[in-house]
This record gives C-alpha cells, sequence and structure tokens, in this order.
C-alpha cells in the first residue's frame, strides 16, 4: 500500500475538479495544468489513481480513459473538515489536539474572571 | 505458579492504587513531562505485568507436560489431557488460566489495536481533507488556513503532519500570539505527542473500567498541552502564550461537550502560564513522581528475580 501523503498536486487537482463542475478526465486536467507549470500526463494521472484510491474522487470509464468525478462538493467537504474540528463529529476518531480544548461553562466563567483580574492591573 | 500470581496481584495493585497516588502527584502540572512519564510508566508495567503473568503460566504448563509425547499427540489431545489432570493440578489449572488470559488478551489487543487504527486513519484523512480545503501561508509551510469564523486551532498527524488554524482564530490572535500558538502547535508534533495521546486513549477504549487507562488517557491529555504551554513559553513567553489561549477562548470557542463538562484545564493552564513559580517550582510530589516512574518500570523485573532466587534457594534447603 504505497499511499503517500496528501501533496501540493493532489490538492491542487481537487481544486481543478471542483471548479470545473466536478468531472474531469486526466487528459482534460493535463491540458489545464500544462498551462501554467511544467509537468507530465503520467504524474497527472498517478495523481488523479491516489485521489481515485483515497476515495475523494469515483471514475467510469468513458472509451479508453476513465472520466473522474469527485465524491462531495467542497462545501459538504468543508462543513465535514469543520464538524470534525469543532468536535461534533463523533463518526470520526481523528485525534485533533487542540491550542484550547473544550471548556465547560464554570471553566469561561472563571477565565473572565481571570482576564478581568489582569487587565485591572495593567498589561505586563 | 506463585511468581505469576504474583505478577498479576502486582498488576492489580499498581492498576488499582496508581490512578489516585499519580493524579494527585500531577494535579498541579510543574513538570509536566515527569507525569506524563509517570503515567505511562504504571500504564506499561501493568500491560508488562500480564504480558509476564502470561508467559509465565505458559511456561509453567510447557514444563508440566513432556515434550515429545505433545509432538506426537498434537496440542490439543495434550491439552485435553492436561485438562483432565494427568499431569497435576498446576497443569490442569494452567492450561485453564492460560486458555482464560489468551482469550482475553486476544479480545483486548484486537479493542485496542482497532482504536489506534481508527484514529491513524482518521487522523490522516483530516489532515488531508485539511491541506486540500485550507489556504496554504507562504511563510509557514507546515499550516494550513481555513476559512471558518470559529477560533480554532490544532495540530493533526498525517502524512505529512498538519497545523490548522481558522480565519476567525487569525483575526483574534496578534503576530506575537499567533507564533506563540503555533510553536505551542510545534511542540505537539516535535514531541510525537499525539502517539501519546491515541495510545492512551486506546487503552482507555480496550479498558473503559479501569481508571488506570481512563484517567491515565485524561491526565495524558492534560499533560501534554501543559508540556506544549512550556515549549511555547520559553520562546515567547508566558503571558503571550496565556494572553493567546485567552483569545481564543472567548464565546466562539469550542462549545462544552454535550454529555457533561469535561475539564480540560484551561484556566489551569493560564494560571500556570501567569506564574513562572507554579511551572519551575521543585516540589515532594515531583520526587514522589521521579520515584514511582523507576519503581514502576523496574519494579517487575526486580520482584521476579527476587522470586526466583528465594524460590531457587527454597529449593536448594530442601
Amino acid at each position: 500500500m504505497a499511499v503517500r501523503g496528501f501533496g501540493e498536486l493532489e490538492a491542487v487537482v481537487m481544486a481543478r475538479l471542483w471548479a470545473g463542475g466536478g468531472t474531469a478526465t486526466v487528459r482534460e486536467v493535463f491540458e489545464q495544468l500544462r498551462v501554467e507549470r511544467e509537468i507530465a500526463y503520467t504524474t497527472v494521472q498517478s495523481t488523479m489513481d491516489n485521489l481515485f484510491r483515497k476515495g475523494w474522487v469515483v471514475r467510469e470509464r468513458a472509451g479508453r480513459a476513465y472520466r473522474y468525478q469527485t465524491t462531495a462538493s467542497r462545501a459538504e467537504y468543508h462543513a465535514g473538515l469543520m464538524r470534525d474540528a469543532l468536535g461534533g463529529g463523533d463518526d470520526s476518531a481523528a485525534v485533533l489536539t487542540h491550542f484550547v480544548g473544550q471548556m465547560s461553562e464554570e471553566e469561561s466563567v472563571r477565565l473572565r474572571e481571570l482576564l478581568d483580574g489582569r487587565t485591572d492591573r495593567g498589561p505586563r | 505458579m506463585n511468581l505469576a500470581a504474583c505478577v498479576l496481584l502486582y498488576g492489580l495493585v499498581v492498576a488499582v492504587l496508581g490512578p489516585p497516588l499519580l493524579a494527585r502527584a500531577s494535579r498541579r502540572g510543574a513538570t509536566p513531562r515527569l507525569g506524563i512519564a509517570a503515567w505511562s510508566a504504571a500504564a506499561l508495567s501493568v500491560v508488562g505485568s500480564w504480558v509476564l503473568a502470561g508467559g509465565l503460566v505458559a511456561a509453567e504448563v510447557w514444563r508440566a507436560r513432556d515434550f515429545t509425547e505433545q509432538l506426537v499427540r498434537g496440542c490439543a489431545a495434550t491439552v485435553g489431557v492436561a485438562l483432565t489432570g494427568r499431569y497435576g493440578a498446576a497443569a490442569q489449572t494452567g492450561v485453564v488460566l492460560l486458555a482464560v488470559l489468551v482469550l482475553s488478551a486476544g479480545v483486548l489487543g484486537v479493542r485496542f489495536g482497532s482504536s489506534l487504527l481508527r484514529a491513524r486513519r482518521d487522523s490522516h484523512r483530516h489532515s488531508d481533507a485539511a491541506r486540500v480545503l485550507g489556504r496554504h501561508e507562504e511563510t509557514t509551510a507546515d499550516v494550513v488556513v481555513l476559512d471558518a469564523p470559529e477560533r480554532v486551532a490544532y495540530c493533526v498527524a498525517g502524512r505529512p503532519a498538519t497545523i490548522v488554524v481558522t480565519r476567525g482564530a487569525l483575526a483574534a490572535l496578534d503576530d506575537a500570539q499567533l507564533e506563540a500558538v503555533l510553536a505551542h502547535e510545534r511542540a505537539h508534533l516535535a514531541g510525537r505527542h499525539h502517539l501519546l495521546v491515541v495510545i492512551s486513549r486506546a487503552l482507555a477504549v480496550a479498558m473503559p473500567r479501569l481508571r488506570l487507562f481512563t484517567t491515565g488517557a485524561a491526565e495524558i491529555a492534560r499533560l501534554v498541552e501543559m508540556c506544549a504551554d512550556d515549549a511555547a513559553a520559553h520562546r515567547h513567553g508566558g503571558q503571550t502564550v496565556a494572553g493567546a489561549l485567552l483569545a481564543l477562548a472567548g464565546a466562539s470557542a469550542l462549545p462544552a461537550p454535550a454529555l457533561g463538562a469535561t475539564a480540560t484545564g484551561v484556566v489551569e493552564r493560564v494560571e500556570r502560564l501567569l506564574d513562572p513559580a507554579r511551572r519551575a517550582r521543585a516540589t515532594a510530589s515531583q520526587l514522589a513522581m521521579l520515584v514511582s516512574v523507576v519503581l514502576l518500570l523496574v519494579g517487575p523485573a526486580l520482584g521476579t528475580i527476587l522470586l526466583e532466587l528465594g524460590a531457587a534457594m527454597c529449593d536448594m534447603a530442601v
């Protein structure tokens, strides 16, 4: 299983797919990308293959090539990500180490008192 | 047999007595690193003692039956014979104990392992998604900014690991505070804190009735935050880190969890950051923790050796 981390290229390809209505062939993405960067067709192909294996896109045969389709819109992915990030995603076991964790009402009150106490004394 | 029972008993004692003692020693968070070491050592020591006890029982069974015959009859038949008690009561109880141990160890192992794998898979997925959806800052390659009003900053393991900051958090922090937040998250990644958190959590999931693991997971989660705070405070000053905590802990911070409020110690962290003496003070609890770490790690091995020596001396006396 040679699943490498999410490279910059994968993000670029996903952005292209979403911008283009969520569906494209490798050739179409390649033609768009080659305008702005030096890139090989096979690189785009393997990138999209990775995206398929990771579940970001599905594909179906269209003649001799595959036509790729995003599995969800950017907004849907964003909503899911934020749900996880805010601690509402019970279906995800992702371990996120938050700078400020969840706080109880008591803690918020005490924190506010602490803050007020400090500003009274002046900064530093 | 006696030895295995002793080792099991040791594990039980640590599992029962450990949590209240360790919680008291690590509560103030004077040296979070030592606290993490103590909790990890206790967990390791208990799990280790179980493995050791299992091994000892297995060795007992192994010794109690005839090796060559076993090869001929096959494993199942030998176990059957051992169960009838022909090899003696020790072998009989040994086989039963071994079966129970192997079975429960298997169940626990599967629970532990699947929890680890799930955490890993979902974390990597989250990291991937953040990288696809977030905006990359030119100056900081490891940071992505999510376009969301909530004030959130966190890091998540992955390939590569990612530090995520929301647009809301960026707006709430000044430059120095942002640097402090990033230093805090980088300290998590550099210290591989997510591994500690994931492993301790998986142990708690596998054995939810044992306070050593449930309290341990919560304590380790709390202590790694303090650890990262210290790293950030070292570079950017405690005031700045505390300021960042306060800036992100406003009304639009994370909502309180639905099921009961879990204290994550934000207040405690702020108090700690504003009072350097609380971080640096050498206390009796630190010494106690240091001693307990050493004892927990060395104890089982030392005990086993002493018992073996004792047994050998008894044999000679007879």
